[in-house]
């Protein structure tokens, strides 16, 4: 019986993929109905993004060893896309254990305001009460404040910290929703061809011409600005091109002859599309997802920089937003987070080359 | 009845496209029994394949569809069988080869674990088993070092293992019907001889009945019991390997083999079929291959010729046997030889 399922669906890695998915759910709809508050919203999507990471990505590149040391291999050819991978794993680490070490980003203190990052010495007016005039002071870097502070005192190193677990959230977390659904739409359209690849299809132009913009917008006003709206929006709004792309993978893989020799076998339309059309455009979806966690990093941005991100954590596009108010006293403040964004983005670029090089067969690395 | 395993009756296949209707097999008929190796024999594009892939219910629709005919397997019609008693039957009782070998194994998978999918599939056992088997099958189908093998991806493969390989998932259920889909004519010939001999050895140390497509009739001469020459979508003329190598019947036949280079034989040049492969979207009217035929009788662009067994089991299609044409015209039409 349970092999029997675990055929149809491709093997018993997918069928515990499901189950995981399932519970999931389900402690999803006792979290909705019941009055117990079980799990953050955002932690439902912790545990799917490391569901996916385990069952696809962790297992996989172990239990084909061989593969992906020939793929590091080529990978680390492509100098850049090394020194982006550093970056990024670097930044990770820091979103992931960096807020226990840095002060809290909120905090504000106007005794320290406009703080210069280390080495830098700026001149402020300041008001003196005892003197009753304005008078120039030079106020230098320390490290308490390693990279300065904004205009409400607030740590700047503990902010920019702060940021990177954001941006890093919604790019994974919004790009993994998107691949997901993308592939799937993909697959099954090429696959079955016909009606359902009309329909699919139409449906993808629709999804293709609506504004993303203009459905935050609704949901924010609807349900009060939040990061996990805005993820999901991201994320359920931008899988149009990805199902393109794994749609035009999938056509030509269709044609070749090892669909139909397994068809031939006796294997199912759910097998077949699992087990062998997925593994097959797998390598494509990866490059897109690399290449496309940079945009919707900086969606994430821009939303937050024109007021319309979740008020309630800090990310880079609201001290962006800071800074801007602020550019002729304290430019550090817009400064840092630019740097830091066009760094993340550029880091994301070049590993995702560096990974469409490595899994294109035609280019000679 | 009999010991005949797989009926095919009447069998029509045509492909709806842009341009026209196909008529790829137009009403093609025959049996085979246990034990047997029936080879289809035709040109490219005379419809051996899309048989193979209508008994499997495998054509792809659209374009394809199979507009009538009976494909009777045990009792069964597998025209009329659901989809999931047709995979139990794909790969289990029925298994297929393809002609090439380069493209019908799944890149991103190894070997092995290919071969064992299908015992997976079809007979249940676990994991270590499978492949214990699929080690099994691989030895037995000529693949030195099978267990260390069966590790690596079908890129590390030569065309002719990996044909190996496919012929050992495809037996790796015991299937009672093989069907071999020109399966060495994207090999060379020296393993092209070998290939022949797995055939050989499965028809006679496993009673296994094979369907062998090809349109290579050196490879038919040294293994069919039965040989079936089809023309544009119809048979034109089936019998045993002798019926059709010495006693051909059929004007397009004697053309075939005609055109055989023979080694005992000083020619200079090959002796070819003049005309083309008629369009099957307007066939010729009456006997699909009149326009080629030297001896075209006047009834053979009006009729088309029924089936007519000369001797035993020798069928001809042909207007020359037939009784519709008239006594005078079949004499002159059969003494007008050269």
């Amino acid at each position: 019986m349970m092999r029997q399922v675990s055929n149809k669906v491709g093997g018993l890695r997918n069928l515990i993929f499901i189950g995981v998915l399932l519970v999931l759910i389900l402690i999803l709809l006792s979290d909705i109905y019941l009055v117990d508050q079980i799990l953050e919203p955002l932690e439902y999507f912790y545990l799917f993004f490391a569901a996916v990471a385990i069952f696809y990505g962790i297992y996989p590149l172990y239990a084909n060893r061989r593969l992906t040391k020939y793929y590091w291999q080529r990978i680390k050819k492509h100098r850049l896309s090394v020194i982006g991978l550093a970056f990024i794993t670097f930044l990770i680490v820091v979103a992931l254990i960096g807020p226990i070490f840095t002060q809290d980003p909120t905090k504000v203190n106007f005794a320290e305001k406009n703080v210069p990052p280390v080495g830098f010495t700026v001149q402020q007016f300041v008001y003196d009460l005892q003197a009753e005039e304005f008078v120039v002071q030079e106020i230098p870097g320390t490290w308490q404040h390693p990279l300065g502070t904004d205009d409400k005192g607030r740590d700047m190193l503990a902010m920019l910290v702060s940021g990177a677990r954001v941006s890093l959230q919604v790019g994974l977390l919004a790009v993994l929703i998107a691949v997901f659904i993308g592939t799937i739409m993909g697959v099954v359209s090429a696959y079955f061809g016909g009606v359902a690849d009309m329909v699919l299809m139409r449906f993808t132009d629709i999804m293709m011409t609506f504004p993303f913009f203009l459905l935050l917008v609704f949901i924010i006003f609807i349900f009060g600005p939040s990061l996990v709206f805005i993820i999901l929006v991201i994320g359920l709004t931008s899988w149009t091109g990805t199902a393109r792309l794994v749609r035009s993978e999938a056509l030509s893989l269709r044609t070749r002859e090892f669909i139909m020799a397994s068809k031939s076998l006796g294997a199912s339309d759910t097998r077949i599309v699992f087990r062998h059309l997925i593994p097959n455009v797998i390598s494509v979806v990866i490059v897109i997802a690399t290449l496309s966690i940079p945009g919707v990093i900086v969606a994430e941005a821009a939303l937050s920089f024109i007021g319309l991100g979740d008020p309630t954590v800090t990310s880079w596009g609201v001290v962006l937003n800071a800074g801007q108010r602020s550019l002729d006293t304290a430019w550090w403040v817009a400064v840092e987070p630019g740097i830091i964004l066009f760094l993340t983005v550029l880091a994301f670029n070049f590993l995702g080359d560096g990974i469409r090089d490595a899994f294109d067969p035609r280019s000679q690395l | 009845m009999n010991n005949n395993i797989l009926e095919i009756k009447h069998l029509k296949t045509y492909f709806f496209t842009s341009r026209g209707v196909v008529k790829a097999v137009d009403g093609v008929g025959f049996s085979l029994r246990k034990g047997q190796n029936l080879c289809l024999v035709g040109e490219s594009g005379c419809g051996k394949t899309t048989i193979a892939l209508s008994i499997l219910r495998l054509i792809d629709s659209p374009p394809g569809k199979i507009i009538g005919g009976e494909v009777w397997y045990h009792g069964e019609d597998l025209l009329h069988s659901s989809g999931k008693r047709l995979r139990q039957i794909r790969g289990n009782q029925i298994a297929m080869i393809f002609q090439d070998p380069q493209s019908s194994l799944n890149p991103v998978f190894t070997v092995g674990d290919q071969v064992a999918e299908q015992i997976k599939l079809h007979l249940g056992l676990k994991r270590k088993q499978a492949m214990e088997r699929a080690s099994y099958l691989m030895e037995q189908v000529g693949i030195p070092r099978a267990r260390e093998r069966m590790k690596d991806y079908p890129h590390q493969f030569s065309g002719g293992m990996k044909q190996r390989v496919m012929i050992a998932a495809a037996l790796s259920c015991n299937p009672e019907i093989l069907i071999a889909d020109e399966p060495t004519t994207a090999l060379d010939t020296t393993i092209k001889a070998q290939i022949l001999d797995i055939f050989r050895d499965l028809k006679q140390n496993r009673d296994m009945s094979i369907l062998f497509i090809t349109h290579d009739l050196g490879t038919v001469a040294s293994i069919a019991d039965r040989i079936i020459v089809m023309y544009g979508g119809r048979i034109a003329e089936a019998g045993t390997a002798f019926d059709i190598f010495d006693q051909p019947q059929h004007p397009y036949t004697q053309g075939l083999i005609a055109c055989l280079p023979d080694i005992s034989a000083q020619r200079d040049r090959l002796t070819p079929i003049p005309g083309m492969i008629p369009s099957l979207i307007n066939p010729p009217v009456g006997c699909i291959f009149n326009p080629r035929c030297e001896r075209r009788l006047p009834i053979c662009s009006k009729e088309i010729p029924p089936e007519v067994f000369i001797s035993g089991e020798h069928l001809v299609v042909c207007h020359l046997y037939s009784p519709l044409a008239s006594p005078q015209d079949r004499r002159e039409g059969i003494n007008n030889v050269d």
